[in-house]
């Protein structure tokens, strides 16, 4: 237990884990995603899960949290106090983790691929110096359970793409909390792929801190069967003329639960700040069930924000004109859910990953459509 | 090639259809006439096989086969299209894609084999280009942001490319200015040939002076009531369809 965190950071953090408890469906929060439920007797545990870094792109500079000593940046940067219980957890229960650092100055082209195998509890920090650029590859090994807590900095003008798959995982607890803090002109694009677990859940707390702070979220998840999938996210709103864009799109068949709870906030003198949420899903199935709740709570003047979401099922006249081309139904149903998915998944920029989400995608459609 | 006799035909339990009868041989073309609420579309949705029609009466057989029991996607790929009066956008699939997947969905139905990527470029290319369907048309998201005239056009431009035996135009004529009609009219009648059947549906007697029928029937409250040749068009022109359907009945 030489975790390489400040010592009163990780008993603030067990105080938290212990006065809440393990997340439930009374929380609001939680409602949709009974953590309780699934862990059952087991609860969080204390184990430590497992980190993978594959080649780690040259630049881009390596702390393993188990060890002793940690650099500066590192004490800078990690382990900001959080009343967010499972980001609570993973500090208070975790002996480890990782740190990235990608200094001013450094040109990185390789995309930076972490993966998380493993049950348990694991802790990870990136820093994006000023002026630097990144790929993020988050890789979603299957597991009982696993909690991550991720911390990412993005310093002035920095800007970093994150791209995350969470596996078709029936049996899996897949939980994860990234909170975010973007400096002035910095740039965030998360891009959230799910096909579903017994519970899987990502949530993401984004403060937007300087002048020209942005972040981009967008998620496409497939289930089917009783799988799950969860996005919540707050999007902050801290400094005047700030952008934030979210575009989610489901498909659920079977008795799957596909669950978006977007909240934004922007704050007190966070003027001129710009905000778009976009949540759609497609049911197929009476059994099927999607969740989306999209919330706004605004303290500022002159803001634009706009929110929608919608539910529904295939378009029965475009499917009729699919057909009357001679494209048989099952394709062309696919082709519609294809087609449905695309704009969410064109937000992906890295090429490479966006061809591997589309791959993975028209799997999972074929497997409903 | 087309033999409808005594169709009756209910949307949500009401009649729309009471008793057509119709009869198309290969290589020719009718018109059918009438006015709003005839029966018209009702008539070209049941063709191209739409749910929500139900035939409760009457037979519709195509080439010696019960049209009525095929799927939408068996009926085009055993030659009938329909080119719909208001085709739909789909957002997320570019019109070139679905092209592609289109044909050689009903080449795959009729046991041909797929053409390959620059098989079906080099033949949608060929087309579009009398069609006046450009390049960047085709690269677009099927139909979305499509004028009225782009639309039809890209329906024709269909017809041209799935070489259908029985093609159904339902208004086609509508949103259209002349110019666009014109261009229209001139890739239809290009694709007039003896094997190939076309039924023409139409409102206005201004399209059939571009696509001229061998035959015109006119519809009224769902039975046809007055045929004739391509003169009956300019007597509805000139009288109304209140003379005719008023004679008739």
């Amino acid at each position: 237990m030489t975790l390489a965190l400040n010592l009163d950071r990780k008993a603030q953090a067990a105080a938290v884990v212990h006065s809440h408890g393990v997340p439930h469906r009374r929380i609001e929060e939680w409602k949709y995603s009974d953590l309780k439920a699934v862990l059952g007797e087991a609860g969080l545990g204390a184990v430590v899960a497992e980190w993978l870094v594959g080649n780690l792109p040259h630049g881009v500079e390596m702390f393993d949290l188990a060890q002793p000593n940690p650099p500066a940046w590192v004490m800078a940067h990690v382990a900001r106090p959080s009343q967010n219980v499972m980001n609570a957890a993973s500090l208070a229960l975790s002996a480890g983790g990782v740190a990235f650092r990608v200094p001013k100055g450094a040109a990185i082209s390789a995309p930076l691929k972490v993966d998380f195998t493993g049950p348990g509890h694991v802790r990870a920090l990136l820093v994006l110096e000023e002026g630097v650029s990144l790929t993020l590859v988050e890789g979603v090994g299957a597991t009982d359970f696993r909690n991550v807590g991720f911390e990412i900095v993005l310093g002035e003008k920095a800007s970093l793409e994150h791209v995350r798959i969470s596996p078709n995982a029936a049996d899996s607890v897949l939980v994860e909390e990234v909170t975010l803090h973007i400096a002035a002109g910095g740039r965030y694009r998360g891009h959230f792929a799910g096909f579903g677990s017994k519970l899987a859940r990502m949530e993401l707390e984004i403060a937007l801190e300087g002048e020209g702070a942005q972040a981009h979220l967008s998620g496409v998840s497939v289930l089917d069967g009783k799988r799950h999938n969860d996005v919540t996210t707050h999007v902050v709103h801290r400094h005047g003329n700030t952008n934030s864009t979210q575009l989610f799109k489901h498909v659920a068949a079977g008795q799957s639960r596909a669950v978006y709870q977007g909240k934004v906030t922007v704050a007190k003198g966070a003027d001129g700040s710009d905000s778009n949420q976009t949540a759609k899903a497609l049911l197929l199935g009476d059994m099927a069930e999607a969740d989306l709740k999209p919330e706004l709570e605004i303290f500022a003047d002159d803001v634009k924000c706009a929110h929608g979401a919608a539910v529904g099922d295939l378009d029965a006249e475009s499917l009729f004109y699919l057909r009357a081309r001679g494209i048989p139904e099952a394709e062309a149903r696919g082709l519609l859910l294809q087609a449905f998915l695309e704009d969410a998944m064109a937000e992906i920029e890295h090429i490479d990953q966006r061809e591997l989400v589309r791959t993975e995608l028209l799997t999972a459609l074929k497997a409903i459509a | 090639m087309l033999e409808i006799k005594n169709l009756h035909v209910a949307v949500e339990g009401k009649e729309i259809l009471k008793g057509l009868s119709l009869s198309i041989a290969p290589g020719e073309v009718h018109a059918i006439m009438g006015p709003n609420g005839s029966g018209k579309s009702t008539l070209s949705y049941v063709l191209a096989g739409r749910a929500g029609y139900d035939i409760t009466e009457g037979s519709i057989v195509y080439n010696g086969e019960d049209l009525v029991a095929l799927a939408p996607e068996e009926r085009a790929a055993k030659g009938v299209f329909l080119a719909m009066q208001y085709p739909v956008e789909i957002p997320g699939v570019t019109t070139m894609t679905f092209l592609k997947t289109a044909l050689n969905s009903q080449r795959r139905a009729r046991g041909e084999t797929d053409l390959d990527a620059v098989g079906v470029l080099k033949l949608v290319r060929a087309k579009a280009k009398t069609l006046n369907v450009s390049e960047e048309m085709l690269k677009r998201a099927l139909n979305v942001g499509f004028s009225g005239g782009e639309k039809k056009r890209l329906e024709i431009l269909q017809m041209a490319i799935f070489e259908p035996k029985l093609a159904i135009l339902d208004e086609t004529d509508s949103g259209l200015d002349i110019d666009a009609l014109r261009l229209v009219a001139e890739g239809v009648n290009a694709l007039r040939e003896p094997s190939r059947a076309m039924l023409v549906i139409t409102h206005y007697q201004r399209l059939l002076d571009y696509i001229v029928p061998d035959r015109i029937h006119v519809l009224a409250k769902g039975r046809i009531v007055a045929e004739g040749g391509k003169e009956l068009a300019l007597e509805l022109e000139a009288k109304g369809y209140e003379h005719i359907v008023g004679q008739a009945a």
